[in-house]
């Protein structure tokens, strides 16, 4: 059964990946490219960071960004059917219901709760602290948005028993409170110099959107081809059991 | 299916995953993880570049 559900994980990666791919292709690598040259052009007066020379062709990060955009997708269509094999049992709801609230926990994990310290980045943006320093607090958010998303299904599921509506409010309590508490005390860490706050604001809304885009095809394409196989395994019992009979 | 716990998972997937296959499959998601997130070489992090910023990773 971990074998079916890692199965359809990585189709439902698949076809996420496919989405995901056409995006980077079509709306994300032209963006990419323009921000990066808007800033090269008037950038010239101090020489720092993004000024340095291209180890690779522009073509080359084009097509390496959209596979590097449908090997991710595929990367968590299978980290999300592993998940959602073990702790399906865990989690509110039936069925699709489930795997859309396993999605939005996944978001909020590699994602949203990260991205609320470090915001995502449009080429050209200046950071306070080096690589390493980064990498440690991202693991460390990562780790935060898990029991973030723990703690929301937690109390979902105390309160829910008395009562649905009041069980929703009780789950955004941990991530209201978390967001809050984070964008107020955490400082400002990626800043985007020479480029126009609405510029900024739409590119980080780009990627947040298509983020969750992913999480929402993954759990949808997952749930029905789950469906998908449970008709066709009904459908092919009548055909086996007849030539059972008959032989 | 009603009435099935996390336990009963995990052993589920105990019964017909050697621990060699666990960990092969915990190191290939492990380094797909480490290629597209974490690796900094400069000739990655040029080929990757937009898909990294369009994605929002942080190390960048």
């Amino acid at each position: 059964m971990l074998y079916d559900y890692l199965r359809r994980g990585v189709q439902a990666g698949v076809i996420a990946g496919l989405a995901y791919g056409l995006f980077m292709a079509f709306v994300a690598n032209p963006l990419s490219e323009y921000l990066h040259h808007a800033q090269h052009d008037h950038g010239h007066d101090h020489g720092h960071g993004h000024d340095h020379a291209h180890a690779v062709s522009e073509t080359t990060t084009a097509i390496v960004s959209v596979g590097s955009g449908v090997l991710w997708a595929i990367f968590l269509g299978g980290v999300f059917a592993i998940a959602l094999y073990f702790l399906e049992p865990a989690l509110p709801g039936r069925g699709a219901s489930s795997a859309f609230v396993l999605a939005g926990a996944g978001f909020l994990t590699v994602s949203a709760t990260p991205w609320l310290v470090l915001p995502p980045a449009a080429p050209g943006a200046e950071q306070l602290y080096t690589v390493e320093i980064r990498l440690a607090i991202y693991v460390g958010l990562v780790a935060l948005g898990a029991f973030v998303s723990v703690a929301a299904i937690g109390s979902y599921g105390r309160v829910a028993s008395r009562h649905r509506a009041l069980g929703l409010v009780a789950a955004t309590v941990p991530i209201v409170a978390t967001a809050v508490v984070l964008s107020t005390v955490a400082p400002t860490i990626v800043s985007h110099p020479e480029l126009a706050g609405e510029l900024v604001s739409a590119y980080q809304a780009m990627a947040a959107l298509s983020q969750a885009a992913i999480w929402a095809i993954l759990a949808a394409s997952v749930s029905w081809l789950e469906r998908r196989e449970a008709t066709s395994t009904a459908g092919v019992v009548g055909p086996n059991d007849r030539r059972s009979t008959s032989s | 299916m009603a009435g099935e716990t996390v336990a009963d998972r995990i052993d589920a997937a105990r019964a017909v995953l050697t621990p060699i296959q666990a960990a092969t499959g915990l190191t290939f998601a492990a380094g797909i993880a480490f290629v597209l997130v974490f690796l900094q070489d400069p000739l990655a992090h040029d080929a990757m570049h937009n898909f990294r910023h369009a994605a929002g990773i942080t190390c960048h």
